[in-house]
Order: structure tokens, then sequence, then C-alpha cells
């Protein structure tokens, strides 16, 4: 088991979709939401992944091709 | 694989000012180890002192009679011994810029320069002498970071004055210059083919599976404290006070809310009079200006962004502590502006002519911003104010091209000089 813990950015567009829920649905790994703050126009997600890598790494593949900003909990750790 | 949130060493702080981590969100505190997220609600933690133990131990003749280095606030930076690292990093000259002020409009505006930090020309070598010291009472034994340029030479420099192990990522299409630049260390460069978000995500995953000090995953709480020592030499030179405005540039957000900080700590010592009117203002690059979205839009959500601008160092896209600085600077009244990436050449070119500094694009970002904060009436003109500048422009040189004079071109004889050149004595 693997576990992965990522920040989540929805843009307008998704905000209103319900992601979580789909996640459970459509793959086999718990979703853990620790931090949220979700408006009517954007909103933000901290949670952790926890499943088989493959199912993770899916999990997240999906959510960027439906638009979903996902960064590591670190967001840009990436510096000049 | 060990697990890199237990230090190889234990270590105490019953004699020391520094007491837990806590976390910013909900509170909890932590033990004074190498990690940087609550358990319970992923907060940020971030590193708490006893200011009643440090207050019996510091005073100005304490600071004055210490090294000149950012050690001489030892007190007030997360290490529980005597520096290992980064021994000569910090106390860089503070310029009362009458010329830069002139040319603004403002009679009280000085320059930090930090574009002669030592050993690598930039303030990460501040951050960086913090983080090396600790990871080494932590016990860690190697040292890593994921950098474009500024944090991979300070690391790099630092490791190698230590002799510990490093490692630096870097995306697979950085330019060949700054590998160099890195190299010469002889750190573990690892190009990794991918976007920046993958090497983003790629370091999360190995700093949470290697027993090494990530210096800014593990050790972030105690590497972002090194950024609070500007705000003391800023107060120090000062003759001990409190500027009224500083403009400071925005990557992470981390220096912005740590200046704030190391401001209201040396206040709460009694080290300098409280200034009601500190405001601290953002600078950032229009390329790359997720935290000046939020603030003009009214809003406390970071958006992410994708980076495309000239001021690399500044070019994070999802910083991490965005929300943070914008809290700052809407609690002290202050604002944050954007520079374009011709304002931001204006802005080295105009600081290099009239103080002689010669900054880096993030040092163009903070004069362009200063400029039109000063043009729209933000900056007073009496107002003592400070600039930050963060880098030496000759990391960035190839942001100028193009855009400089070229030279007087002349035959060797006297008479070629003063017919091109003509000066007029």
């Amino acid at each position: 088991m693997a576990q992965l813990r990522i920040h989540l950015t929805f843009p307008e567009d998704r905000v209103r979709d319900p992601i979580i829920y789909e996640i459970s649905k459509n793959f086999q790994v718990v979703p853990n939401i620790r931090r949220a703050d979700v408006s009517d126009k954007t909103g933000w997600m901290e949670l952790e992944l926890v499943g088989d890598l493959s199912e993770i790494e899916s999990t997240i593949d999906w959510l960027r091709k439906k638009g979903v900003h996902v960064d590591p909990l670190e967001k840009s750790i990436l510096e000049g | 694989m060990s697990n890199p949130s237990v230090p190889i060493h234990s270590d105490s702080s019953a004699h020391s000012g520094v007491k837990a981590l806590k976390c910013r969100e909900c509170g909890r505190r932590y033990e004074l180890l190498a990690i940087h997220v609550c358990e319970f609600c992923f907060g940020p933690l971030e590193v708490e002192y006893d200011y009643e133990v440090i207050g019996r131990k510091i005073s100005r003749q304490s600071i004055e009679a210490g090294p000149v280095s950012l050690w001489r606030y030892k007190d007030l930076l997360p290490v529980l011994g005597e520096p290992t690292a980064g021994l000569h990093a910090g106390m860089t000259p503070l310029v009362r810029a009458e010329r830069l002020g002139k040319a603004l409009g403002l009679k009280n505006l000085y320059v930090k320069n930090d574009t002669v930090n030592h050993p690598t020309l930039s303030f990460k070598d501040r951050v960086v002498a913090v983080a090396t010291t600790r990871a080494r009472e932590l016990g860690f034994t190697t040292i890593a970071c994921a950098s474009t340029g500024n944090l991979a030479n300070s690391v790099s420099a630092h490791a190698a004055s230590c002799g510990m192990e490093c490692f630096v990522f870097i995306p697979h299409d950085l330019e060949a210059g700054k590998v160099l630049g890195n190299l010469i260390y002889k750190p573990t460069v690892v190009s990794v083919k991918g976007t920046y978000d993958d090497v983003n995500r790629l370091c999360s995953e190995i700093g949470a599976e290697y027993p090494w000090a990530f210096v800014n995953i593990n050790i972030r709480p105690y590497y972002a404290e090194g950024s609070k020592s500007l705000a003391f030499e800023t107060a120090e030179q000062l003759g001990w006070k409190v500027p009224d405005q500083v403009v400071v540039p925005i990557a992470s957000g981390s220096l912005l809310t740590k200046i704030w900080k190391g401001f209201h700590e040396f206040t709460r010592l009694g080290l300098v009079a409280e200034n009601p009117l500190l405001k601290v203002n953002g600078a950032q690059a229009s390329g790359c200006s997720p935290v000046y979205q939020a603030y003009v839009s009214g809003k406390n959500h970071i958006v992410p962004v994708r980076p495309n601008t000239i001021a690399k160092s500044l070019a994070i896209g999802n910083p991490a502590d965005g929300f943070y600085a914008l809290d700052v600077v809407g609690k002290s009244g202050g604002k944050v502006e954007e520079a374009t990436d011709p304002e931001i050449i204006e802005g080295m070119k105009l600081l290099a002519e009239t103080e002689g500094i010669f900054a880096e694009t993030a040092g163009g970002v903070t004069v362009a911003c200063l400029k039109k904060l000063a043009q729209k009436g933000a900056i007073r003109p009496d107002d003592l104010t400070v600039a930050y500048i963060t880098g030496n422009g000759l990391k960035t040189m190839e942001a100028l091209a193009g855009s400089l004079s070229q030279p007087v071109s002349i035959d060797p004889n006297l008479s070629s000089f003063r017919q091109i050149v003509n000066p007029k004595s």
C-alpha cells in the first residue's frame, strides 16, 4: 500500500463537481480529506490518497484531465 | 528505507529559546524533528520560541558583540548549538539609496543589498546556512533541494564546505550555465525529464522516502526562519529602528512573512520600539503573479499559474506561503504590485545606474514595484522605506541581452577618440 498527500486546486468550472465521490467510485483508493476551503468560484483541498501506487497514479492522471490542478502537499518545491 | 522524520541524533532544547514545532492552522505542537506538516490537519509547521527565555539572554549589546554574520541573532534562529555552516552569511550592506530615491521621489530610501551575500550572492545563503546547521544537528549527512538557480547554488556550496553529500534536482531543460554553476561544487545534479509539476511531485515523494535533509521539504520550518535575519539586520542597521515601509519580492511568500515576523520579534523583545506605521508590500513578476492576482481580486485563494517570466528566481506557480503572505500584506496595510518583463529590465538598469548595484531579475521586480508604489502614493516621500534586493545580477545576465547600449568603438589613436567619443573636458 502506498500513500500520497496532495493539494488540489479547483477551477471555477469544477468547483461543483462531486470529485471525491467520483474518485471513490472509479478508483481503488481511499481519499482522506484533512483541510479544504471551497467557495462558489474556486477552492482547494488537501487530502491523502491510500492504495496501490498504480491506482494513485491513475487517480492523479484522471484529476489532471478533469482540469483539477494537482500539487504535492508542499505545493511548488522547485525554487529559484 | 529509514523514516526521515526520526532524527539520527536526539538533541535537547532545555537551554534554548527554541520550544517546539507548532501547526500554523490547528496549533498542535511537535518535537523539533525533521518534519514540516501537521499529521492531524496537514497544516504547515512553524518554529515556536520561548520569548521569556530569549528575552533574558538577548540585548542590543549582546547582538553587537556577536559575529559579523546572521549568527549574531542566533538566539532567534532555530538551532540548539553553535552554528556549523554558513558562518559568513548575512550582515550585508544596508545602502542609503539617495540617487535611486531621488529618481523615485523618495527621501528616505534604503536598499538591503543581498547581492553580496556569502558564499553564493543571494539571500538563499541565509536560509541555507540555518537549514544546514539544523540538518547537521539532527544528524543528517545528506542535504537536497529542487531548484533552478540560487537555492541550488547555495545548497551545493554549503554542502561542499561541510563535506555533506548533496543532491540537486533540476528540470531537464534548465540552461547550461545554471547547471555549471552547480556542478562546480560537485553535488549530484539530477536532471528530471518532465514538467515543473513532475519535478515537484517527484521531490515530494523522494523527501518522504529517503533519510535526507530536503531543505524546503522536511527541513522547511527551520530553513524558512533564516529569512528573519533580513529584518533583524535592517532594524539594527537603521539604528535599532523599524522602517515605515518595506518592499519584498514574493516567490514562495515565505520571505515576506518572515521579514514581518522578524520585526515583530524584535519589537516583542524590546530591542526596537514598535512602529505601527510598518507596511509590508509584496512584489511579483507579471508572468508569475498568483499572489498579486489574489490580492487584486480581493480573494484569499491562490490560483496556481504556469510561470512565464524572466524573473526565474520568483517563478513559483503555486507558492507554499502565498496565503500567509497575503495575510501579512493585509494585516500591515501594505499592497502587492507586479512588474512586466520590460519593467523588470528597467528596474535592474535604474538600480545599477543610480546605486551601482547589479541585481538579478528579482531585484528588477522589487525596484519596478517600488516605483509603482511611490507613483501611486502608497509610499510617501518621507516614509522610511527599505527595498530588499535578493540576488546578484551576474546570475541572470541572459535577461539583459539586447537591452544595454553597445561599447563606443574607436581606432587606436587620439584623433579617433576625440572625434567619436568627444568628452566634454
